[in-house]
């Protein structure tokens, strides 16, 4: 019994002068599942950019000699059917695909924060009118507009800033509208009217006051986004109209397999983008219920 | 607020004679509300329908009344926190009724508030250090020693140990909350403190420890309170006057003393008959008010009060009484009179 009370009082102790940040840091720190898929991503980003110092065969160069070789010797993962190695352009796809998922996240939650909390902040008009973007930017036909942007910014613009600002551009609103209702919510507070009331500038109550108490959301946010911006982009290259053809990444390798006999007989060519793909979303999925579970709110009260 | 000021200097002869801080007139907050599928004002929340009064330098005015009749909008118009509908708002000499951006930022630091709520009044994510600092770096540039100097003497002086610096609120219990929200109103060394409501949601226990607290604080900043407080007894230990609102109306306002020696408006006799004798032997009969409180929405005409008026007479519907001193002092807005 005494051993108990001792032992129940010993991360009370240690709960003393922490911060919410530091609290759900070390929940998420004891999320097993979490903390695998977090070592798993980590490894696949730091392989993916060292990638020229990992391997040094030519990723675009045609290798009419070693067309879908089985993998095995010099190539561990084959060759496609342009005599590419499997593993090279693997590698080097998936630096496209993280570069996209990343840079896509980071602009879309950028945007989406920004109008979300001006909207809510300022409610009246300003909101009014800034959700009715909002909705028409949600509404716009999400094919179509990047056909249209490729089409014209092509030969302008590197392909892949193309295909980055046309995602971005239009995928901001979701994040936009829940971030909208959740500082609506949290604007109710009195903790908002007493930083107003101490001198705050309106920035300064969004940028200090109300961002960080809905950053759990938007951090939550934006794991979901990182998964479906990456499954975007495969989408798009599957479909020939994402990053350009001549610089490989996991949608533009999985193009491969809409040839019946490739995918039928040349697994190898593939499998491997198909398969760290699936692994690469899950772990960004897990990592996402590891920060929800830690960012509980009730952990912040 | 001249012809007000110079009528109370007159009066109070012989006594200090101390200024007017703060001078309301007239003052209305409506809350539009917005109906139908377009969103459009459909009608108003009258929570603060015209009132008047005026708080003097140093003295504490109680706000009571039920919940809901539109205390702390009156407090948070006052704060500008809220925008008033019509009306005018003098502090210090001052007119803030209109101010807007920076010149209204640079004013707040006059007038403070400590909120209802310990749990929601606190930012959960910053530290306490940096809640009570954060007014002082509003407004001043101060090198980060200083400033935690400040910060601890400000502790201390609410009686919190100096490790309350680096915690965050979630470590504390209500009353602790609620003495850093007092220091961080307290922080910039304002006139005025819009007390609103600052002991409701405490355990009965640690109320007066906090209302001791304000007091003293009161004589030592020579600091001006307006004490809003659903609960008559809170009032009467704090207040120099007392204000009784009813459904956004000031009904009555009068001293201390006075109003509980001899409450004249209807409302304010079922108020004070409502509170609990000490003294068993002294019964007195306890008014209960009949019906439910009209929706600020669609207040009753005339007087607000006559649905529920036990003395109410016809016209009581018709004409809305204005508040007029009927004795030096004490004012009250009720046809009887
Ligand atoms: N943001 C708002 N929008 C619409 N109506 C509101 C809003 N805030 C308050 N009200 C309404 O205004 C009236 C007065 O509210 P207020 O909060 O000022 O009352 P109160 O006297 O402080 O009550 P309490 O004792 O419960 O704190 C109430 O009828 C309330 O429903
Ligand atoms: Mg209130």
């Amino acid at each position: 019994m005494v051993n108990v009370t001792a032992d129940s009082n010993k991360p009370q102790e240690k709960t003393v002068n922490m911060s919410p940040w530091a609290i759900a840091r070390r929940k998420f720190f004891r999320n097993k599942l979490a903390m695998i898929s977090s070592f798993f991503l980590l490894a696949i980003m730091i392989v993916s950019f060292l990638a020229p110092y990992i391997t040094t065969q030519d990723i675009s160069r045609v290798n009419i000699g070693q067309m879908s070789l089985e993998p095995g010797g010099e190539h561990i993962l084959g060759t496609d059917k342009a005599g590419r190695d499997v593993f090279t352009r693997l590698l080097y796809g998936g630096r496209i695909s993280l570069v996209v998922g990343i840079s896509c996240t980071a602009l879309v939650i950028l945007f989406g924060t920004l109008v979300g909390s001006i909207a809510g902040y300022y409610g009246g008009n300003i909101d009014t009118m800034l959700m009715r973007f909002t909705d028409f930017v949600l509404t716009f036909p999400f094919l179509v507009f990047v056909i249209v942007l490729n089409t014209i910014l092509f030969g302008i613009v590197d392909g892949l800033w193309v295909l980055i600002a046309a995602i971005s551009l239009l995928s901001w609103g979701g994040v936009a509208r829940i971030v909208r209702s959740k500082i609506l919510a949290e604007k109710e507070n009195e903790y908002i009217l007493a930083a107003i009331s101490i001198g705050c500038k309106p920035s300064a109550v969004i940028i200090k006051h109300l961002l960080p108490n809905v950053l759990s959301t938007i951090i939550v946010q934006a794991t979901i986004l990182f998964a479906t911006l990456i499954v975007a982009e495969s989408a798009l290259g599957f479909l020939g109209i994402g990053v350009p053809q001549s610089i490989p990444s996991w949608g533009n390798m999985l193009t491969a397999s809409q040839e019946a006999d490739v995918l039928r007989n040349k697994p190898w060519i593939w499998m491997p983008p198909a398969i760290i793909l699936t692994v690469t979303i899950l772990s960004i999925n897990f990592i996402g219920e590891g920060l929800k579970d830690a960012l509980n709110p009730k952990s912040f009260r | 607020m001249s012809t007000t000021e110079t009528k109370q200097a007159i009066r109070q002869d012989g006594k200090v004679v101390k200024d007017t801080l703060l001078d309301i007139r007239n003052l209305k907050t409506y809350y539009p509300v917005k109906g139908g599928f377009l969103k459009r004002t459909v009608g108003h929340v009258k929570a603060v329908d015209n009132i008047s009064f005026e708080i003097k330098k140093g003295e504490t005015l109680g706000l009571v009344g039920e919940s809901g009749c539109g205390k702390s909008t009156t407090g948070r118009t006052i704060l500008r926190l809220l925008k008033p509908t019509e009306g005018q708002i003098i502090f210090d000499g001052k007119d803030i009724t209109n101010i807007t951006g920076a010149e209204l930022r640079k004013a707040r630091r006059d007038f403070q508030m400590v909120f209802q709520d310990p749990y929601a009044s606190l930012n959960p994510t910053q530290s306490v250090g940096s809640i009570i600092s954060e007014p002082i770096r509003n407004f001043e540039k101060r090198n980060k020693e200083e400033l935690k100097e400040e910060v601890l003497e400000l502790l201390s002086r609410v009686g919190l140990p100096p490790e309350a610096y680096d915690k965050y609120g979630h470590e504390f219990s209500g009353g602790q909350r609620q003495r850093i929200g007092i220091a961080r109103a307290l922080a910039l060394k304002p006139k005025l403190i819009i007390a609103d409501e600052p002991v409701s949601a405490l355990d009965v226990s640690v109320q007066s420890q906090v209302l001791n607290l304000l007091k003293e604080l009161q004589g030592e900043f020579d600091l001006t309170y307006l004490f809003i407080a659903h609960d008559l007894s809170v009032v009467k230990h704090m207040s120099d006057r007392i204000g009784v609102m009813y459904l956004g109306n000031m009904v009555e306002i009068a001293s201390n003393e006075s109003l509980y020696a001899e409450p004249l408006h209807p409302y304010t006799q079922a108020l004070i008959s409502a509170i609990p004798e000490a003294d068993p032997k002294k019964k007195k009969e306890r008014i209960v008010l009949q019906g439910d409180v009209p929706s600020p929405q669609n207040p009753p005409t005339g007087c607000a009060f006559h649905t529920r008026c036990p003395m109410a007479k016809e016209e009581c519907s018709k004409v809305k009484p204005v508040l007029k001193e009927v004795k030096p002092g004490h004012q009250v807005a009720c046809i009887l009179y």
